[in-house]
């Protein structure tokens, strides 16, 4: 049961059968995917490779600093994939959403880690990574959803959010349904996940665990306190940013600052 | 009792990455009570004016002053509040005729203010030429020329102590148009309202404390008609 069966390099370039299938497919179809799936196979090969040894080293290393470091690079990383998402020039939310992402993250990684899985020291490289991992990634999709959704209706229904302010409105009062429907839109797929887990699949951290031999009921413990930490940290992340980014639409006159399209 | 209730000196706005200013040096003086019509063909910033009154654009030179107070200073929600603005093409929520008119009565701003009752509403709508609609019908699906009068109506609700209106005419057919003028002189007649209106069209005010200027592009001044 508790016996890890290894993938020799062999059955390994034997799973390169799926990446042909998609290939042959793409070709048969003339579904002009051909490039991307094999950067997307190279890609996948080289990245986790490269992630293996990091971790191999780190999960060794015991070192607090290096620890830290590696965190920050996620966060670094998934803010340069939500800069290539959000295409908006005229408000700057690029910082704040970064330093929101670096604390937030950072303390619900230190609560499951240091304080929930009681992990010693709090900052142990095997849960900590992990942990932050998952939140970042998880949580960064729906910051991104989050924006382009703040701005794109920010803009759409700009005369709306003029008319309310004209009536007296803060700028709070009038782009409340904006915000609103941002956060939400962002929160949508981590609340569904919590619907379906169990039901419809089984998380990948779980099917990990399961794979390599942990009790299906200690890992069940481990993917029940994951799914909380997710919409969680997803909840507070979002609201946090879109706040602060909501701010910045709006000029000194609380008037707004993107033009329509 | 001669200080204007608004005051413009030396007003001067470009928008963004134009190379020449819609207007420098612009000075107005409004006293209560008056109604100010302001003309000029498209583009000379009739509308950007308004804008900048109520601070829904910011001006990048000059000063004004609402009530002898430079309007930077007054927080904006409090100054639409007092200065009600109401855009050309006049914006709706998706609820009720009754729940639009009373939006402004959800806002902070308008907090201590007391909200009509229905009979008012309805009195009110009649003198706004909505008869026969009724608060619980959708405001979406209203006319142009209807939701023109309704937004007008909404803003005076408030009580503002002057009223900035956009081209509130340009969308209208003739007899909808002459329905938003009457109703404009008559506030302005009846309830003492400072009303400032910009059109291209050749209407007058038949008003005693009308006064027309003409803002001309290449001038970017105002001048008396």
């Amino acid at each position: 049961m508790n016996r890890i069966i290894d993938i020799s390099t062999g059955k390994l370039l034997l799973a390169f059968v799926f990446i042909i299938v998609a290939q042959a497919s793409s070709i048969f179809y003339h579904l002009g995917l051909g490039r991307d799936i094999a950067i997307g196979a190279l890609r996948t090969f080289a990245q986790l490779f490269l992630m293996g040894y990091v971790l191999t080293f780190i999960l060794g290393s015991e070192n607090l600093p290096l620890t830290i470091a590696i965190f920050a690079i996620m966060v670094i990383s998934a803010m340069s994939i939500i800069k290539g998402r959000v295409k908006e020039k005229q408000v700057a939310y690029i910082l704040p959403t970064f330093l929101t992402m670096l604390v937030t993250y950072f303390a619900t990684a230190f609560f499951v880690s240091g304080i929930i899985v009681d992990s010693t020291p709090w900052w142990e490289p095997r849960y900590f990574i992990p942990t932050g991992g998952m939140v970042i990634g998880n949580s960064m999709s729906a910051i991104a959803i989050a924006l382009e959704r703040l701005f794109s209706e920010m803009r759409q229904r700009r005369e709306v959010v003029e008319m309310k302010l004209a009536l007296g409105a803060d700028f709070r009062e009038a782009s409340d349904d904006v915000f609103r429907n941002a956060v939400t839109s962002g929160m949508i797929p981590s609340i569904n996940a919590m619907m379906g887990v169990g039901l419809v699949f089984i998380p990948g951290m779980m099917s990990g665990q399961i794979l390599s031999g942990t009790d299906p009921l200690v890992a069940i413990r481990y993917q029940i306190v994951v799914m909380f930490m997710l919409v969680g940290s997803t909840a507070v992340t979002s609201i946090i940013v879109m706040l602060i980014v909501r701010k910045r639409c709006f000029g000194s006159g609380e008037e707004v600052l993107l033009s329509s399209r | 009792m001669n200080q204007s209730l608004l005051e413009i000196r030396n007003l001067a706005f470009t928008y963004p990455g134009a190379s020449l200013p819609v207007f420098e040096r612009l000075d107005l003086a409004v006293r209560s009570g008056e109604f100010i019509l302001i003309k000029g063909p498209s583009g000379t910033g009739k509308s950007t004016l308004l804008r900048l009154i109520c601070r829904l654009n910011q001006p990048q030179g000059g000063t004004v002053l609402f009530r002898g107070r430079d309007i930077t200073v007054i927080p904006p929600a409090a100054l639409r509040s007092s200065i009600s603005y109401v855009a050309q093409l006049p914006q709706m929520i998706d609820a009720p005729v009754g729940e639009n008119l009373l939006l402004p009565f959800s806002f902070r701003a308008n907090s201590k203010k007391r909200a009509p009752q229905p009979e008012t509403l309805y009195r009110m709508l009649d003198e706004f030429y909505l008869g026969g609609i009724t608060l619980e019908q959708s405001a979406l699906k209203l006319s142009a020329g209807q939701k023109q009068r309704l937004a007008i109506m909404r803003s005076i609700l408030q009580e503002p102590e002057m009223m900035l209106l956009d081209e509130p005419t340009s969308a209208l057919d003739p007899e909808s148009a002459a329905m938003v003028f009457s109703i404009m002189e008559r506030l302005n007649r009846t309830e003492k309202m400072t009303i400032m209106t910009v059109t291209h069209s050749d209407y007058r005010p038949e008003t005693l404390r009308g006064i027309v200027y003409r803002l001309e592009n290449r001038t970017l001044q105002l001048r008396e008609e």
